[in-house]
């Protein structure tokens, strides 16, 4: 057998497996491991109480079983001399633990629950005005990042001209902006506008709200994507007589996108929840929707859809947003 | 080398440059005829550097003239992209645009500056990567070329804007030692050719070889200038001589 035949490989690896498990502080050991389990096991049979509504001391002894069975799961997870699937297997255990002691001992009523958040009853013919809301909320949506992000793409390209009176006045916009929550930049927008003779309809006010919080940030953005790309950059470009305007469009745009997908794309789903803000201004989105199904029929059911209706949208973004992050980090240059 | 001595070049008159308090430059002159290879050496923060980039105004001299084939750079009201356009220049850290291939990165100028179509860039382009030894890795990008490669494409890039002057600004000292030869080699081939050149280098080797003129710069001041063999077999002044002690 040479030295590099599978077989001699195994053994010899067997062999310093073993070596390693026995140099294991006790706690790690298999025995150990085995032997605890069967204590857990018939701590819960016996030791945890029958009620649903447990005493104080009562709540004790539960808790203490569970914290000895997250010792007990922990040992496993952190051990990394165990197999994965064992460390895997463990924390599904533990999740389960917690589920059934929560079934067990938290006197809630499930048909109740169901009755109250998941009646189907109360959603019939409902879906039509939801989705209604729905589309509002998409709508604004879309046209506010578009141009939200138009918008703080030019601030951040005029402050990069570097002229005072400018900046000044972006710096202003910007701070003003920020520091404002959204929720009271709506109601201005919504409420005093008209005062000063300028008539919008709610939808057109929400967006433009949501425009004017998306611009602030997404300039800032944008300006920090601009300013981390290397001034060598900017140099070689000028040298070679590229204008100020061009070096900005063929050379640092280019590479500042990629710098920047990662908070844009989190700023930009951040700004699809901030459309619930609009149900203040009496626009029917998919919150405000919900709300009205909600006072009509006397069950919060339709707000447990339309939140479901939003994790249904944003979850999906939120992956395919890291997707393109890291799309965005393989194609070039960050290897060095 | 650079026999020709018709034309005035690079002019550049009393060249002052304070950083703040700090007196960079104190009045620098010097004048590069057609086809001159001239270099600049001197110990770290001589201004070597700082002298170069004013030229093309990349530092803004603080007072003094810089006059680039009759036309006056530092004029307030100059087309500064338009007398750039015919300085080519070449940095340390190649400085090659990341998110464009080798070519794109040659074509880019010519196209956007010069207005060449993308058909004539491409020929230019390919014609240069010839010339410095690249054509193969023309469509790969920078990260994928060796430090050497990356510096061949970036004069490759300066070059494809055919500039009347070329400025290296300590181009191998970012170079491992392998690949510093097949940098210089470009180098002495645009040389051959007749290219105006100023070199910021501490390749003394290459200098002696391939330097007209050298200007050997301390302390913000030419403190000797002279062909190679003058200033190296007989340096007049003391500091020449101590500087080239510890580098010769």
């Amino acid at each position: 057998m040479t030295p590099s035949d599978p077989r001699h490989e195994t053994r010899a690896r067997r062999q310093l497996g073993h070596e390693h498990y026995m140099h294991q502080p006790l706690f790690r050991r298999y025995e150990f491991l085995g032997a605890m389990l069967v204590v857990l096991v018939l701590y819960a049979v016996f030791l945890l109480p029958n009620t649903q509504r447990p005493s104080t001391g009562q709540w004790a002894v539960i808790i203490m079983f569970f914290l000895l069975v997250m010792a007990w799961v922990g040992t496993l997870t952190t051990d990394d001399k165990k197999p994965t699937w064992m460390g895997a297997l463990a924390a599904v255990v533990l999740l389960f633990v917690f589920g059934w002691l929560f079934y067990r001992y938290s006197g809630a009523q499930w048909k109740k629950l169901v009755f109250v958040f998941l009646n189907q009853g109360v959603m019939e013919g409902e879906w039509g005005p939801l989705s209604e809301g729905l589309l509002v909320t998409l709508e604004i949506a879309i046209l506010s990042a578009i141009l939200g992000v138009l918008t703080g793409l030019i601030l951040a390209v005029l402050r990069s001209l570097n002229n005072w009176m400018l900046n000044l006045v972006i710096i202003a916009y910007v701070d003003v902006v920020r520091a404002t929550p959204l929720i009271v930049l709506l109601v201005v927008v919504y409420y005093a506008l008209p005062y000063m003779g300028i008539l919008m309809s709610a939808v057109m006010s929400g967006i433009l709200a949501l425009t004017l919080n998306c611009s602030a940030y997404t300039s800032e953005i944008f300006r920090a994507g601009i300013e981390s790309i290397h001034a060598g950059q900017v140099e070689a470009a000028r040298s070679l007589g590229l204008t100020s305007m061009k070096t900005m469009r063929l050379v640092i745009l280019p590479q500042a996108f990629r710098v920047v997908v990662p908070p844009l794309t989190s700023t930009l789903v951040g700004l699809l929840k901030d459309t619930a803000v609009c149900s203040v201004a009496s626009i029917v989105e998919l919150l405000r929707a919900a709300l009205q199904i909600q006072a009509w029929k006397a069950n919060p059911t339709p707000l447990i859809a339309a939140t479901i209706i939003y994790l249904l949208i944003l979850i999906p973004l939120t992956r395919l947003s890291n997707r393109l992050e890291v799309r965005m980090k393989t194609r070039f240059g960050v290897r060095r | 080398m650079g026999e020709e001595h018709g034309q005035v070049m690079v002019e550049a008159i009393e060249i002052q440059k304070y950083f703040k308090d700090l007196h960079v430059l104190r009045g620098i002159s010097t004048k590069v005829m057609r086809g001159q290879v001239v270099a600049i050496i001197g110990p770290s923060g001589s201004g070597k550097s700082t002298f170069l980039r004013c030229l093309n105004r990349l530092e803004e001299p603080t007072s003094g003239e810089v006059f680039i084939d009759g036309m006056e750079v530092t004029h307030p009201r100059v087309d500064l992209n338009k007398v750039r356009a015919e300085i080519g220049m070449v940095f340390q850290s190649f400085n090659l645009f990341p998110h464009l291939t080798a070519i794109e990165n040659i074509k880019l100028a010519p196209m956007h500056v010069r207005g060449l179509n993308d058909k004539e860039a491409m020929e230019r382009g390919m014609g240069l990567l010839k010339k410095v030894g690249l054509v193969d890795k023309a469509h790969t990008f920078p990260d994928q070329l060796s430090g050497g490669q990356q510096q061949r494409v970036a004069i490759a890039r300066a070059l494809a804007m055919q500039p009347k002057v070329m400025f290296f600004d300590e181009p191998t000292s970012a170079l491992d030692p392998e690949m510093i030869g097949e940098v210089l080699d470009v180098m002495k081939s645009m040389a051959r050719d007749g290219m105006t050149m100023m070199v910021v280098s501490h390749e003394m080797g290459f200098i002696r070889e391939v330097a007209d003129h050298i200007l050997i710069m301390d302390g913000g001041i030419i403190i000797e200038e002279g062909t190679p063999a003058q200033v190296f077999e007989h340096p007049t002044q003391q500091r020449t001589q101590n500087f080239l002690s510890k580098i010769l």
